[in-house]
Order: structure tokens, then C-alpha cells, then sequence
């Protein structure tokens, strides 16, 4: 078998055509098994990649460059044992000082595309938003409606007074 | 082509829930998979705040998968590290959270049970035992005492009592708290009870339940459970025995341990029923061994242990040595299914060990004459040394647990250890926790106890697993972590402003912060009769009150 070649193409949701080396594709498993899959002239073609923007595209593909020396996902499909702490590496923590709008595009694009370690990122990095704060911080963070009546929420507040800490 | 169409189905079926918009309602993007994700990144009091946050967050932050995995790195991963055997998986790096059976150690119960299992109250009750936070109510059962005690079991919610006056009646020590049901002693000459015993019956949930009477004879009632009134229903009466009062009782299906007052120990066995049979009144049982004694002292604790091919019959029993004071005994009887007996063995906790564990540091130190009474006094200091001179309140066995509760404000465990070979008591560890004398105590599975003080307003909870004698449970004992004090969640800052002046420094000086949680007062001149037990989510304590009532105190952790 001949060495695959060295860059394909994607095409972002709104047709632009991107040119990536093959194995920073490759951190998203989706691309990989459908390069596998695939006979090799096909790669030549282009890949559209409909349901991610240019912009966010072009972000993601930053961070499997950086990242395109990483060892490969375990298939561990009992994920479980993935780290807990909401520890984040530097180069990972600059690169999601976006705003909320392409952090969350990042997340359903890493979703979609099948990218655990960036999905792992981009949720920690919501869960750090979260942590310690109060439920109306974290609803004006979020822009979260509050669909609970007071007696509703003090209700809930009483019952969870055991987790306090 | 085949690429493309491959791509766009593969967008069809994850479509973007909605289009990019240049409002700010991003949550809705995120599907409640997602959300769950980044919750799993979250610790349980964060957890708490976002179930107040809105509707959508509440139900996402209540996932039981969640609480499941925080339920095992609390309470499971931890115990691993204490429980020999164990700890190699755990240097290998391989005891994180799983969903497969083999590393929940032997919670497997819960998980077994699969998805009913709600891992979020698993969780919180769990957190309550280790906080010792409960609601506490009462169940009036009496408004005498009645001669003798009130007899009390509690088993799978269910409170069992027995007494001359209100016969035998079954309490849920759930949520609701009432009488189930009742039904009087048909108890000839009018003898009252003197033992009970409950064993759990797996199908559909009946419980049987034997009571022993003053004049020998017992009787059994099952608990009918199938429908939502319960009843109980009497399946026999055995004759009067000529040996006397029955002071215990055991039952596991389809044997039955009995001890009388004359010291004579009875095995029986209950015939199997037929299948089609609906006879209620069953064949009188066979005897199938019989012992007499000379030396079993109340308090005391029969078992049996049915297994495929044996039966393991055993008495616990206090015994008063001639030099110091009480120690404990287990005589086990191992019987073929016809009922002969294979072995009989008999251990006591051994003194000896105990003495030379104290003295041997003391002796090297500072060499003294042979026979000189500083050598006696050193080891009685000696905090292992110090066996109880008074005859203990309660005793409770529960294999390989052995726990004794003594009226000088201390506990002793001892570990029974019961080979095919061999049986033997670990010398026992003292417990120091209640500041006054202890009236009851009751161990249950996985070494977790309940204990509490004569005068009812100290209830302390031990997590006892695996005994003493590791470095890290000594550690524990001596920073106070062992027990937890029982306090109610319906806080009164002026009742615990009053307690802060009860306590005294040696509850202070434990230092772990919990010895200065708010004693449990529900009435300051309840005593307790003695009587404690405890399921998996309440203890019961038995409680007189000044006036003469007898009422059970149920402490709620859920």
C-alpha cells in the first residue's frame, strides 16, 4: 500500500474549501473512518464537512494541528476512567479563550466530528464557567431563563442543603 | 458522490438544533447528551446549585449516571484501599469508576438492581450516615411498659414488636410511619413473649417472623406482604418446652435456634412445604441436634448460617473470666443437612495476646523485677489491656463482627475469624466515642454500628470494616473519624447553644469537628431500654419515656 497522500480538502457548511495534512484530519475519528473506508483515488476528492463553518472549522483544525502528535484515543469505549479534574492543559486554555458563541460551536463541532479529547476540553471548559457560582450567576452566564417560582426554587435549595459544604 | 451522500446523511441524522443566531440563547444548542457531559466535570454540591437553576438543568443535573460515578469514588474507591486484597488492583491503577460488576466490591446489590437504582439518593443517603444527619421521629407503641420489655426488630422497613399487652405488630419505619398491622398472642396460660426473630423471605417479600415465649413454646407468624394491607398470618404453634423460658431465638430458613433459659441449645428444622400446599399450619419441626451449657451468660447472640452442604449453628455470649473481668465467647456448630453433627468448636477472645501486646513495649523499656506489681499496672494502663469489670450491656454479632457495649462508656469489637480448620477471636479493640454509659449496640453487615447511650441523647454510628488492626483504621480511631454522633437536620440554634456547654472537652479535643454536632434531644428524660437496630436508611432506638410510655425513635437519613 502506497503512502496516502499528504493533504485532503475539506469543504466547511458554507463551501469553503479547506486543505489539511491528512493526519491532523485524523483526530476526528468521523474523517479517519471515512478515509479508511474510502478507496484511495476518492481521497483526492473533496470532503464537505456540512453541518461546521468556515470560522469554526478553521478553529478546530488549529487544535488538531497542535495537537496531531497526541497518542490516539483508547478505544476504551467504557470512557469512565477519563480524568476528572477540571484541569486543562496552558496551550488548550488560551486556545478556548473564545467567546460563548464559538465555545459552544466548538463543542457541537468536536461532537460532531468526533473528537473526544476536544470535546473533554470544551466541556470542562463550560464546567469551570459553572463552578462556583450561584444559580442566578450561572443563569446570567448562561442566559438561562428561570422557569421555577420562588417556593419552587426555595423548595429545591431546602432539600439540597445536605450537599452544602 | 459516495462521499458526499455519505456526509450529508450523516447531517441529516445530527441536524444543528437550531441555526446560528446572533442572539445569545446558546443553551439550547447543546443537547441535554452534551450538557450531561460537561456535568459529569462537576462536583456534587455544584451539582446541587444547577438542579436550582431551571427546569432543564434540574432534570439533567439529577442524571443517575452522574451520581453513580460520584457515589463510587466516594464511597467505594475508598474502601478498596482499606480491604486487603484488594489494593493490588488499586496500584495497578485500575480501580476507577466502572459500571462492571467485579470492582464494586460488594455493593454489587445496588448495581444489580440496574436502572432503579436512583444513584442520587443512593447518595445522599450514604452522605447522611457519614454525617450522621437524619430526621428524627417517633412511634408511640406503648403507654406502659410492659413486664417483660417490649421486644423490637426492624428488618427491610419494617419494625417488628412484641409485647404481652399489644401482641405482635408490625410498623412501617418508612416515610408515613404506622402500624401496619396486628395481630394478638394466641399464647396459652397467657405467657408473655420473650425473644423474636425475623427472617426475610424471598418471595414476594413475605417476612416470618418466630416468637419465643416464658413457658418454652414459640410460635411463627408470616408477614403477608403481597397486597397493600399486610397481614400477619400464624403458621404454628410448637408445644411447651419442660427447659423453660426461650431467651434467644435465630432463624434462617428452614432452621431454627433456640435457647432457653436453662442454657439448652435446640436446632430445628422446618419440613420444606409442598408446593401446592396452602396450609398454613405446618408440621411440627424436627430436632436436629441439641446442647446443654453451663457457662453462656446473657447477654447473648444465636446465628445460623444454612449453606449448601452445612449448617454453621453459633452462640455469642458474654464470659466472665477469673482475672479480667468479662471477654466474649463463640461456640459454632457445623451440622450435615441430615443433621449430624461434624464439628463443634469453641474460641474466646484471648486474653493473653492482649496482655503481652501492652506489656512488651513497657518491659523493654524499662526492665523490671520478676513478679513486681508495676508489670500488672502497666498493662492494665495499657489502653488494649483494660478489659470491661462490669458484665456488658448488649452484645451483637453479626460474623465476622462481634460488638459489645459496656456501661463505662465504651464499646469492644472483636473479629471472629471461622475457617474450615480453625475458629478464633481477635483480641478485642476498645471504641471510645459516647460520653455516657453505653446501653445497646448493634453491628450489621460490612461492620457498619449503631451504638447508643443509656440516657438516649447520644446515638453514634461506627464504620467498623475490616477491624482494627490496619495502621490506618488505629489512625482513625485515635483522630476520632471512627463514629459520627447522630444529629438532627431540623436545626435549633438555642438547643445546640445549650449542648455546646453538655459537651465536655473530650468531645471537644476529637478534634474531627463532628463530636460538636447537636445531640438528638427529643426528650430529655427519655432513657433507652437497650434496644437498637438499623436497615439502610433508619436506625431505631427503643426509648421510655418518664412516664412509663415506651416509644420507638425512628432516625431518618433519606
Amino acid at each position: 500500500m502506497s503512502a496516502p497522500p499528504a493533504n485532503i480538502t475539506l469543504t466547511s457548511s458554507d463551501g469553503v474549501d479547506i486543505s489539511v495534512e491528512r493526519q491532523v484530519a485524523e483526530r476526528s475519528i468521523l474523517i479517519k473512518n471515512l478515509l479508511d473506508d474510502l478507496p484511495e483515488e476518492a481521497n483526492t476528492e473533496s470532503i464537505p464537512i456540512p453541518n461546521v463553518n468556515e470560522v469554526v472549522l478553521k478553529k478546530v483544525l488549529e487544535w488538531c494541528e497542535h495537537h496531531k502528535k497526541d497518542p490516539p484515543a483508547s478505544a476504551d469505549d467504557d470512557a469512565d476512567s477519563r480524568k476528572k479534574s477540571t484541569d486543562i492543559d496552558e496551550w488548550d486554555q488560551k486556545f478556548m479563550q473564545v467567546d460563548q458563541e464559538m465555545l459552544f460551536e466548538i463543542i457541537l463541532a468536536a461532537n460532531y466530528l468526533d473528537i473526544k479529547a476536544l470535546l473533554d476540553v470544551g466541556c470542562k471548559t463550560v464546567a469551570n464557567m459553572i463552578k462556583g457560582k450561584t444559580p442566578d450567576e450561572i443563569r446570567k452566564t448562561f442566559n438561562i431563563q428561570n422557569d421555577f417560582t420562588p417556593e419552587e426554587e426555595e423548595q429545591i435549595r431546602r432539600e439540597n442543603e445536605w450537599a452544602e459544604e | 458522490m459516495a462521499v458526499k451522500r455519505q456526509l450529508e446523511d450523516l447531517g441529516d441524522v445530527a441536524p444543528r438544533k437550531r441555526p446560528r443566531q446572533s442572539n445569545r440563547d446558546h443553551i439550547g444548542d447543546l443537547s441535554d447528551e452534551l450538557w450531561l457531559r460537561i456535568f459529569s466535570h462537576l462536583s456534587v454540591s455544584t451539582l446541587c446549585t444547577c438542579e436550582r437553576v431551571s427546569r432543564r438543568f434540574s432534570a439533567i443535573a439529577g442524571d443517575s449516571q452522574i451520581w453513580k460515578e460520584h457515589y463510587y469514588n466516594r464511597f467505594v474507591r475508598p474502601r478498596a484501599a482499606r480491604l486487603p486484597g484488594v489494593k493490588d488492583a488499586q496500584s495497578n491503577g485500575h480501580l476507577y469508576f466502572s459500571s462492571k460488576l467485579s470492582k464494586w466490591l460488594d455493593e454489587d446489590s445496588l448495581v444489580k438492581r440496574g436502572r432503579e437504582t436512583n444513584w442520587r439518593k443512593q447518595y445522599k443517603l450514604r452522605h447522611n450516615w457519614t454525617r450522621g444527619n437524619c430526621d428524627i421521629s417517633e412511634i408511640h407503641v406503648a403507654e406502659q411498659p410492659p413486664i417483660p420489655p417490649l421486644l423490637v426488630r426492624l428488618q427491610d422497613g419494617v419494625l417488628f414488636t412484641v409485647d404481652s399487652i399489644g401482641g405482635l405488630r408490625a410498623w412501617s419505619a418508612k416515610k408515613e410511619r404506622r402500624l401496619l398491622t396486628a395481630i394478638p398472642l394466641n399464647c396459652r396460660n397467657s405467657s408473655p413473649p420473650t425473644s423474636l426473630t425475623v427472617d426475610a423471605q424471598g418471595e414476594n417479600g413475605d417476612q416470618r417472623v418466630v416468637v419465643g415465649f416464658q413457658d418454652g413454646h414459640f410460635s411463627i407468624y408470616d408477614l403477608d406482604r403481597s397486597n397493600d394491607a399486610p397481614t400477619f398470618r400464624h403458621s404454628y404453634s410448637h408445644a411447651p418446652s419442660t427447659n423453660g423460658m426461650l431467651t434467644a431465638v435465630a432463624y434462617a430458613s428452614p432452621y431454627l435456634l433456640t435457647m432457653t433459659a436453662g442454657q439448652l441449645l435446640s436446632l430445628y428444622v422446618f419440613e420444606q412445604p409442598s408446593k401446592d400446599s396452602t396450609a398454613e399450619i405446618r408440621s411440627p419441626p424436627r430436632l436436629l441436634y441439641s446442647l446443654k451449657s453451663h457457662t453462656v451468660h446473657p447477654p447473648l447472640s444465636l446465628s445460623v448460617r444454612p449453606s449448601s452442604t452445612t449448617i454453621l449453628a453459633s452462640i455469642a455470649y458474654a464470659l466472665p473470666t477469673y482475672f479480667s473481668g468479662w471477654s466474649v465467647g463463640v461456640q459454632e456448630l457445623k451440622l450435615s443437612l441430615s443433621g449430624e453433627l461434624i464439628d463443634s468448636r469453641l474460641a474466646t477472645s484471648s486474653n493473653e495476646s492482649r496482655r503481652t501486646l501492652a506489656s512488651s513495649l513497657p518491659a523493654s523499656l524499662s526492665p523490671t523485677r520478676p513478679g513486681s506489681p508495676s508489670v500488672g499496672s502497666q498493662s492494665d494502663s495499657g489502653p488494649e489491656a483494660d478489659t470491661s469489670r462490669t458484665q456488658p450491656t448488649s452484645l451483637s454479632y453479626n460474623h465476622p463482627y462481634l460488638l459489645l457495649s459496656h456501661p463505662d462508656n465504651t464499646l469492644t469489637l472483636f473479629l471472629v475469624t471461622s475457617t474450615s480448620t480453625s475458629l478464633s477471636i481477635s483480641p478485642g479493640s476498645r471504641l471510645w466515642g459516647h460520653t455516657s454509659s453505653v446501653s445497646g449496640a448493634y453491628v450489621g453487615g460490612r461492620g457498619k454500628a449503631v451504638s447508643v447511650s443509656s440516657h438516649g441523647d447520644e446515638l453514634r454510628i461506627w464504620e467498623l470494616e475490616g477491624g482494627l488492626n490496619s495502621l490506618s483504621m488505629r489512625k482513625r480511631l485515635s483522630a476520632g473519624q471512627l463514629s459520627v454522633r447522630v444529629q438532627s437536620s431540623q436545626k435549633s440554634s438555642e438547643l445546640q447553644e445549650q449542648n455546646l456547654d453538655v459537651l465536655s472537652d473530650a468531645i471537644a479535643q476529637r478534634g474531627s469537628g463532628l463530636g460538636l454536632a447537636m445531640a438528638s434531644r427529643v426528650d430529655e428524660l427519655s432513657i433507652t431500654r437497650g434496644w437498637v437496630g438499623f436497615d439502610e436508611e433508619n436506625v431505631v432506638v427503643l426509648r421510655e419515656k418518664s412516664n412509663g410510655g415506651q416509644a420507638l425513635v425512628v432516625y431518618d437519613f433519606t
